[in-house]
């Protein structure tokens, strides 16, 4: 890491254009009731859940994941009452600024643990729903540079499809989201094809984005660091296994796929070992038409949480096995991990076009803003 | 310059057989599968296993139908592939390609039949 001093309101250059692909606007519980059809409208006011869907009995919309996020205490936002009230909208704007963002992507923050929902799954398609009602009138606002992804209820592919045209001809979502925690069939599963292939006809990229629910419960693990590093790291390798060797990027070669939150690290790891086994068993995977790493290299990932205390020489040759192109600056504001982009100005091997990229062309390039 | 190294009669080969004989320090197979000759390193690329002494097989393939619909899996007759049996990688018979990319080719020999007899082209 570099010793040189910095304050701690140093921010970009403004010659770049900076597009987090990352953030998270904390709705709350009772905004994405007022948009729930019944009884499910009802069913959530009713249960006392409040404003964040808990309540101290352990019962909860969606389930809960381990430990405490915000490092009991010690972890504060200054454009952010996360986590201890709902979001209002203009903390959105006022943090983009301060942290020295153009535009950026909402992803729902409530929502990151769904799809570890094993019963009762309607009630995610509802609360999507809802979400997507209530962030088109409340959050979403093209002219300020704030979008939004359409969240996938993928264990109901009718839902999906339904919920992904109901959203064509809005200009503030420019792609989808698979909240991939949890997810079962894994995402290669031909089970989803129909929602990808409307994914190619809408022109939506497909953002994947992990959560604190489903693979970070390993039993025994004391620490909230032990399940949270692996929980994202083991859903994003889980989840590009599965896409990729079930061969998703032959059935849908137009289709744009981001990877979100794991920093970059483990592409290069899942590269090899895919790679390597692959030549073991090819006729395992018989869509594949190329080694894996070379499908893995047409993926996008977000940078965040950047590995910044790795060796650099192992962080510039990771960032070289995936390619300048395919990497987008991700904030993950304002989570507890969250990253300014000076994480990727500071980093002393990117040429100032790769930086331009990551930052915000690759990113206004595949979404087309 | 190119060597021509008998093997041994055509009749001694039942379908399936093959010959393991060393070339100049090179180990390689010859290999009779239903009625053709193939001549292959015995040296797998991946650690130099014995790979012309792994099983000759048909390729198992997969092909998609259609959105949403299983593979249509089958094994294909006109692709016969060989696989190394320490690790499983696995090459064409014919061309020595492996099935996984084209950038690793496992060297392939020239067989002839003159008088009953199998030879290979050693270079």
């Amino acid at each position: 890491m570099s010793s040189e001093h910095r304050t701690n309101n140093s921010s970009v250059d403004s010659d770049y254009t900076v597009v987090d692909v990352d953030a998270h606007y904390l709705e709350s519980f009772e905004n994405i009731a007022e948009y729930m059809d019944e009884p499910w409208r009802t069913r959530l006011k009713e249960s006392g859940w409040g404003e964040i869907g808990a309540k101290q009995n352990a019962s909860s919309y969606f389930p809960t994941s381990t430990g405490d996020r915000q490092a009991y205490g010690r972890i504060d936002r200054e454009h952010s009452s996360y986590p201890d009230e709902p979001a209002e909208p203009d903390e959105i704007k006022a943090s983009m600024e301060s942290i020295g963002i153009d535009i950026q992507l909402q992803i729902s923050h409530l929502l990151l643990p769904a799809n570890a929902v094993r019963s009762d799954d309607q009630r995610v398609t509802q609360f999507m729903e809802g979400y997507v009602k209530y962030v088109r009138e409340h959050i979403l606002d093209p002219d300020e540079g704030i979008y939004g992804l359409v969240p996938v209820p993928f264990h109901d592919v009718e839902a999906s499809l339904d919920l992904l045209k109901e959203t064509e001809d809005d200009e503030g979502f420019i792609g989808a989201c698979m909240i991939a925690a949890g997810a079962r069939p894994a995402l290669g599963n031909r089970k989803y094809d129909r929602i990808y292939e409307l994914g190619e006809e809408l022109d939506y990229p497909f953002v994947f984005h992990t959560g604190g629910a489903g693979l970070d419960s390993y039993d025994g693990f004391q620490s909230f660091i032990e399940t949270h590093a692996l929980g994202f790291l083991a859903s994003n390798q889980a989840q590009l296994t599965s896409l990729v060797m079930e061969g998703i990027p032959e059935k849908f070669p137009e289709l744009d796929i981001i990877f979100m939150e794991s920093g970059v690290t483990y592409v290069p790891a899942l590269m090899t070992r895919l790679d390597e086994e692959y030549l073991k068993r090819p006729e395992e995977n018989p869509l594949l038409e190329k080694l894996p790493s070379d499908y893995l290299k047409e993926v996008y990932y977000g940078t965040q949480p950047l590995e910044k205390s790795a060796n650099p020489e192992y962080l510039e040759t990771c960032f070289n096995m995936i390619g300048a192109d395919q990497i987008m600056y991700a904030s993950d504001y304002p989570h507890w991990d969250y990253d300014r982009p000076t994480t990727v100005t500071d980093l002393p091997f990117l040429t100032e076009d790769d930086k331009q990229k990551i930052l915000g062309g690759n990113a206004l390039e595949v979404f087309d803003l | 310059m190119s060597e021509k190294v008998e093997v041994k009669p055509v009749a001694e080969f039942e379908d399936g057989d093959r010959e393991i004989l060393t070339v100049n320090g090179k180990s390689i197979g010859v290999i009779q599968y239903d009625g053709n000759f193939y001549a292959l390193s015995n040296t797998c690329l991946h650690d130099c296993g014995p790979v012309c002494t792994g099983r000759v097989h048909e390729k198992m393939d997969g092909e998609y139908t259609g959105t949403g619909k299983p593979l249509d899996w089958s094994h294909n007759e006109d692709e016969i592939v060989i696989s190394c049996p320490w690790h499983g990688w696995t090459y064409d018979l014919e061309t020595g390609e492996h099935l996984a990319t084209d950038d690793i080719q496992l060297p392939t020999y020239e067989v002839e039949i003159e008088d009953g007899d199998v030879y290979i082209i050693v270079e």
